[in-house]
């Protein structure tokens, strides 16, 4: 019989087995943490083949240790202390980086109290199949466990465990490699501490520990050349301070501390909010706070402190008397810091140096200040950072900052990399490879900003390909709104029905064994149709209309059931939630969900069964709802139209089929609805909407570049979804008050239509009412130039740009008298009807499911901050999946119009020249918009203008006198895309052509 | 608080033994003999501070005598009030019904409300008060909760549950904190220079400087912190339980039910020769002359001197036991 002891641990060993520590509470309060500690003697080392560790994992390190290393040909495990992992992750993630690791639980805990990302990551890399990582629970086992002396800190504490068990794993390997035998005696491998800091490997080396730094580790290394530049620049300031690091000055003030930051905040003195960069001069940035109206602004490089765009800042404000205006002033970086030497940028006394503090003093005393104080903004500095919001940034190797540029040069050399968004500084990297990597997009991640650095310093990650390939600028422009695009994994295609294809709805009745047809009405007759923009493949919405006995019309939206297949928390709802959309590029979709139900079985195809859901009216003849009904249902599409098709079919007088008959009878009803709607204040606003042609779905080179044409029918679809999301919103708020999920637009602030209201006035003489949405409706309308067709729809896109963006939220989250949208002037929204490509949608279906008594409702579904934290989500996937797309046409109408300018000049045309409107006027040059093109360019002029900043007009010289342009003006401008020297990026750069030709000035 | 009922009879059989010369206890002690005191310190890990501690403890099976468990709990507290400031102290004793079986839970409450009132002023005074239990002048200071448990009750009650207070204060450490604050930078004041402030000339009166600090932090999570300012001055208690002109200490059950009244004196011993006296009563219903009064104060201060100097001694040999020693037993074990 096994003998069973209960030990009581007696108080007296208190210092070794308890492990107590305070925390202190988000409310301010103290606590104090008890932790047991057990100590034991069979932590095994991890070691294959170990004589005295026993264990029943399979992965294990190699007897011998990694042989591969030139400092260490009897074998080796590295032994990296917490610094390595906090410092250096990009490096142990190389795949190329594998040596057989021992991570001791007291790193671990280090790296997870002082970065959760990085403990994550690590945590994944010690699952992967490629690397040798062993965690070693060094504090529980009784040999390496160590108590904290008086008066050590923390950290010492902490370098000494890590000492011992180093120490520990060279004894206990020399104990259990002790020859056998009759055979030879092997050397046995040695544990390598890694460690950065000098002073800990001196310890290491007088108690006989052998120790490295990583730097001095990867350059023994078999591919050091790679390797090496995955060093984040934290590490090379030991082994080789730059020249003169000791002489720089700080060029930036220190942070504040911290807790002093949060203290700042708490008390009111300072301000907390995201940071955002300016991109037309990035000597300014500001950030909204709650506490003023206006955003407060940030002038000049000290002020906005090594902010990055995203970064969440703490401020300090000015006095009032401090205050300034926004420049007027267009400030390219690439332009000003030119010449400035990778090298060496950033030390005193650097004549380049003085050149940019000149040039940058320059555009900041010219940013007059001589405007009206109604002009000014809060101005302030940045004192400290509370989170920087770095990721991986694609950029491209700015060509002038390299020193050599032969392939075959394999030395390290500083160079720069230039972000491809404007909003991001330039950023500094030490790397081997700067010939290969030229013109290539590349994944650069920061490291650090030192005070004493004026750029900040980064890393190389990865090469995405050459520049201007499709390929490599669809995965930049993915990262670079952090669109996950990853294909979906093995537990998520799992979660689809395993008949895949071949998929069917089941016949009624006996066959029907997972109980589909269970509250479900059979609309397999009803004459459904399906109208959707040309080739689209995911299909979510079907309609039908017949006329009732009774003289009303019944109309119904049908909506593809993806809440079906889509179960609550299973892997599929989960990746679901976390992509939040499916994102439309160009030339490519990434799907929300697995195509398998995008474009199959979930997608409304005529002729064939589907489940869906309905929303069925019954209307009187002028569109007055008489009752509506929601059912789970079963239909089959007759015929899948695109717009156009249509369109002819409803305006070809012989046609008089039932089909047909149903389009007409929605048309007459969607022309009611839209009435209706316009009458209660609906925004008809504008955005320019451009069509890409491709020249075949193959090469996907583009053409040409038109504006999107706009139908009947496109307007008929949008009623009827607008009406299904309304009714269905008032359904589910009804049932779920507190968790809805609901769509919102709130009202802009009056302050946002100053600007354009005062243009108006002074430039046209219009008066724009911004009291309600109906009132701007109808002051839009009469914004009209009877020269000037184009002129109302410049105006629409400049007032929407004031608006606020719609947002989903959870309805118990906000006041009742919030939940309206201002653009559709409806007291309630949500959406419905297109829970393929949005997952809010499919948050909506399974609450109306639930609403109707289908199926019950998930509890996630109940809990209001789970709601609110899915939406948080879905609401910044779907503004970055807007901007992924509009990037995408911005890309592709860059080559558009590379290649017609090069059929221009081959047909012996000069250029390409277009129609503009001036939106804006700068000091030294306009904003323009091509209407045609949907895209808006910039005209920056050499030297200083006219510029009436109260009147919003510059004058220039023209070829007899001078010329006015003034915002809203026609110009025609000459559009050609040029690669950006520096930076290899495709560039629209934009001359005035008339009224005068800027290329001279 | 006659815990303990006794006839006639005994008592006037344990009156007329303490009062013969040589006087005679049923415990063969003579009169100003103590019982054995058994004292722990470091017995709440959870605590910040604590103690266990007993007196008369049956020596072979632990059985019997009066035990005490009293641990500090420090807490932070946001201050409303000025007088706040630098952090206040509450004691609070409550008793085990077990040790008072014979009580209704009424009297219990009233014999609780008594201890923790004699507790509470005493240890309360400002002139024991530690100076570092302030965190951000004006804002944020530690409250010190004394929580006090007696759990077997024989006898000498004030006595244990006054020494049992010390060690656990003496245990105590406070939280190591350092307050945050912003200031605004001088650069501002220099900016507006058309106001004239002379910026040195700061008088000791001048209220107008208001400190900044709002939050405080941890800079060390692993520490225990500091011990108590002045835990020296935490004072000791004896009671003189008095028999006509005699007086004999550390009385058992039955003792303190035959006496008619008994004299509380608490002293304060900073250092061997200074010494305050922080609090005296009274109890029970006999006369007491001045004269006599003043001599048995005189005597208690003898009386607490001896035991606050041994106490510290076995506190001292306590801190020692607990770090040092376990450190070294840790050591050795390889």
């Amino acid at each position: 019989m096994v003998e069973i002891t209960i030990r009581k641990r007696p108080q007296t060993e208190a210092v070794i087995t308890q492990r107590k520590f305070f925390k202190k509470t988000a409310r301010g309060k103290v606590v104090k943490v008890l932790r047991e500690r057990y100590l034991r003697d069979d932590v095994a080392c991890g070691i294959e083949g170990c004589r005295e560790c026993s264990t029943e994992i399979s992965r294990l390190l190699p007897p011998s240790g990694g042989l591969e290393h030139q400092l260490f040909p009897n074998g080796h495990y590295i032994l990296p202390d917490t610094n390595v992992f906090l410092a250096q992750m990009d490096l142990i993630e190389s795949s190329l980086f594998n040596p057989p690791m021992i991570l001791l639980q007291t790193v671990l805990e280090e790296v997870r109290h002082r970065s959760l990302p990085l403990y994550n990551r690590l945590k994944a890399l010690t699952k992967s199949e490629d690397k040798h990582i062993w965690v070693f629970y060094n504090e529980y086992r009784s040999e390496t466990a160590i108590v904290r002396e008086e008066n050590e800190t923390p950290n010492d504490r902490n370098d000494r465990g890590i000492r011992t068990a180093a120490a520990w794993y060279n004894t206990h390997i020399s104990l259990t490699h002790t020859p056998i035998r009759g055979q030879k005696q092997m050397p046995h491998p040695t544990v390598v501490l890694i460690t950065e800091d000098a002073a800990n490997r001196q310890k290491a080396e007088q108690s006989g520990i052998v120790s490295v730094s990583v730097r001095r580790y990867v350059e023994a290394m078999k591919d050091a050349n790679v390797l090496l530049d995955l060093l984040s620049a934290e590490g090379s300031h030991n082994i080789e301070p730059t020249k003169a690091a000791a002489g720089r000055q700080a060029l930036y003030p220190d942070y504040l501390p911290t807790p002093t930051l949060i203290a700042g905040v708490k008390a009111g003195e300072l301000h907390q909010g995201h940071f955002n960069a300016n991109q037309y001069n990035y000597l300014e940035g500001s950030v909204p706070v709650p506490a003023f109206d206006k955003p407060i602004l940030l002038v000049g490089r000290e002020n906005m402190n090594r902010a990055v765009q995203g970064d969440i800042v703490v401020i300090e404000v000015f006095p009032e008397k401090d205050w300034k205006a926004p420049a007027d002033e267009v400030v390219d970086q690439e332009a000003i810091q030119k010449n400035d030497d990778a090298e060496d940028s950033g030390e005193e006394g650097d004549e380049n140096d003085e050149e940019v503090f000149s040039k940058e003093s320059r555009v900041l005393s010219g940013s007059s200040n001589q405007k009206p104080p109604s002009e000014r903004q809060p101005t302030g500095r940045i004192v400290g950072i509370i989170k920087r919001n770095w990721r991986a940034y694609v950029c491209h190797i700015d060509s002038t900052s390299l020193t050599s540029t032969l392939t075959t040069s394999l030395s390290t050399q500083t160079v720069f990399a230039t972000p491809v968004s404007r909003l991001l500084p330039r950023i500094r990297l030490r790397t081997r490879q700067a010939p290969t990597l030229l013109n290539q997009k590349i994944l650069v991640t920061i490291d650090r900003w030192d005070s004493t650095s004026r750029y900040p310093e980064g890393h190389f990650v990865r090469a995405l390909g050459q520049v201007e390939s499709k390929e490599a600028e669809q995965e930049s422009l993915l990262l670079e709104f952090e669109v996950p695009y990853r294909p979906f994994g093995k537990a998520i295609l799992d979660c689809l029905p395993p008949e895949g294809e071949q998929w069917v709805v089941p016949p009624k009745g006996e066959f029907d064994l997972q109980n589909i047809w269970r509250d479900r009405e059979d609309l397999r007759d009803v004459i459904v149709c399906s109208i959707d923009p040309p080739g689209c493949q995911d299909i979510d919405d079907a309609l039908h209309a017949k006329l009732l006995p009774n003289g009303n019309i019944e109309a119904g939206v049908h909506i593809a059931d993806v809440s079906h297949f889509v179960l609550p928390d299973n892997p599929m709802d989960s990746e679901a939630a976390a992509r939040g959309t499916t994102v439309y590029l160009v030339d490519n979709r990434i799907d929300m969900l697995p195509s398998l139900l995008g474009t199959n079985l979930c997608s409304l195809r005529p002729f064939v069964e589907r489940l869906a859901f309905s929303s069925i009216w019954e209307l009187t003849a002028d569109a007055e709802i008489v009752s509506v009904r929601f059912t789970k249902s079963v239909i089959k599409s007759k015929a899948a139209f695109t717009y156009e098709e249509a369109q002819i079919r409803k305006d070809d007088p012989n046609l008089h089929d039932e089909l047909t008959n149903s389009i007409r009878l929605l048309n007459t009803l969607a022309i009611k609805l839209k009435a209706k709607r316009m009458a209660a204040g609906a925004l008809n606003l504008a955005s320019p909407e451009v069509k890409i042609h491709l020249d075949s779905a193959e090469s996907s080179d583009p053409i040409d570049v038109e504006q999107k044409e706009l139908r009947e029918t496109n307007s008929l679809v949008e009623e009827f979804m607008l009406l299904a999301n309304i009714s269905v919103a008032r359904k589910i708020e009804e049932s779920f008050p507190q968790t809805a999920v609901l769509r919102r637009h709130l009202p802009p602030p009056k302050t946002n239509f100053e600007k354009l209201q005062d243009i108006l006035r002074k430039t046209k003489g219009f008066s724009l009412d911004v009291s309600s949405s109906g009132a701007l409706a109808a002051s839009l309308d009469e914004c009209v130039d009877a020269r000037e067709p184009a002129f109302n729809t410049l105006v629409r896109i400049m007032a929407t740009r004031c608006m606020l963006s719609a947002e989903y939220f959870s309805s118990g989250s906000v006041a009742k008298d919030t939940f309206g949208h201002y653009g559709l002037a409806s007291e309630i929204y949500t959406h419905f009807t297109s829970p393929i490509r949005r997952y809010a949608d499919v948050l909506v279906h399974r609450q109306l499911s639930a609403a109707i008594g289908s199926t019950p409702l998930h509890a996630t579904l109940h809990s209001k901050s789970h709601v609110e934290r899915v939406l948080d989500v879905v609401n910044r996937r779907h503004r970055m999946a807007q901007m992924a797309g509009r990037a995408s046409v911005e890309f592709y109408v860059g080559l558009a119009l590379k290649a017609r300018g090069e059929q221009a000049r081959a047909r012996g045309e000069p250029d390409v020249r277009e129609d503009a409107y001036v939106i804006r006027t700068f000091r030294n040059g306009v904003g323009v918009f091509v209407s045609k093109l949907g895209i808006e360019g910039l005209v920056t002029f050499k030297r200083d203008t006219q510029f009436d900043a109260e009147n919003y007009t510059i004058t220039v010289p023209g070829a007899k006198e001078e010329v006015k342009i003034s915002v809203f003006d026609k110009v025609v401008v000459r559009i050609e895309v040029e690669k950006d020297k520096n930076t290899q990026r495709g560039k629209v750069k934009m001359t005035l052509v008339e009224p005068v030709d800027s290329s001279a000035f | 608080m006659t815990s303990a009922s006794i006839s006639k009879a005994e008592k006037s059989y344990i009156q007329a033994g303490l009062l013969t010369s040589p006087p005679r206890r049923a415990d063969g002690r003579s009169l100003h003999d103590f019982r054995a005191i058994y004292l722990e310190t470091g017995v709440a890990p959870l605590s910040n501070g604590s103690a266990r501690l007993s007196i008369g403890r049956n020596p072979l099976d632990g059985s019997g005598g009066t035990e005490v468990l009293a641990a500090v709990k420090l807490e932070v507290e946001n201050i409303e009030e000025q007088t706040l400031d630098g952090g206040r102290i509450a004691c609070n004793v409550s008793c085990s019904p077990s040790a008072y079986p014979h009580l209704s839970s009424g009297a219990l409450d009233d014999l609780q409300h008594d201890l923790t009132t004699v507790l509470h002023q005493t240890l309360s005074h400002p002139s024991l008060h530690p100076k570092n239990l302030g965190i951000i002048p004006r804002k944020k200071s530690w409250l010190l909760n004394l929580d006090l448990l007696v759990t077997a009750e024989a006898g000498n009650i004030y006595d244990a549950l006054f020494l049992a207070a010390r060690a656990a204060l003496w245990d105590t450490k406070v939280p190591r904190t350092r307050s945050v604050e912003y200031k605004s930078p001088k650069t501002f004041l220099s900016a507006s220079g058309d106001m004239d402030v002379d910026q040195d000339t700061r008088s000791g009166f001048d209220t107008r400087h208001v400190a900044h600090a709002t939050d405080f932090e941890l800079p060390d999570y692993w520490d225990e912190g500091e011990i108590l300012e002045g835990r020296e001055r935490w004072p000791v208690a004896v009671t003189l339980n008095l028999l006509h002109t005699a007086h004999f200490l550390d009385a058992t059950l039955q003792e303190e039910a035959s006496c008619a009244s008994r004299l509380l004196v608490v002293y304060s011993h900073e250092s061997p020769t200074a010494y305050t006296i922080q609090s005296m009563r009274m109890l029970g219903s006999d006369e007491l002359s001045i004269p006599h009064l003043k001599k048995l104060i005189k005597e208690a201060e003898g009386y607490t001197r001896s035991m606050a100097t041994s106490l510290t001694t076995k506190l001292e040999d306590e801190d020692f036991r607990r770090n040092q020693k376990a450190r070294e037993k840790f050591g050795r074990r390889k």
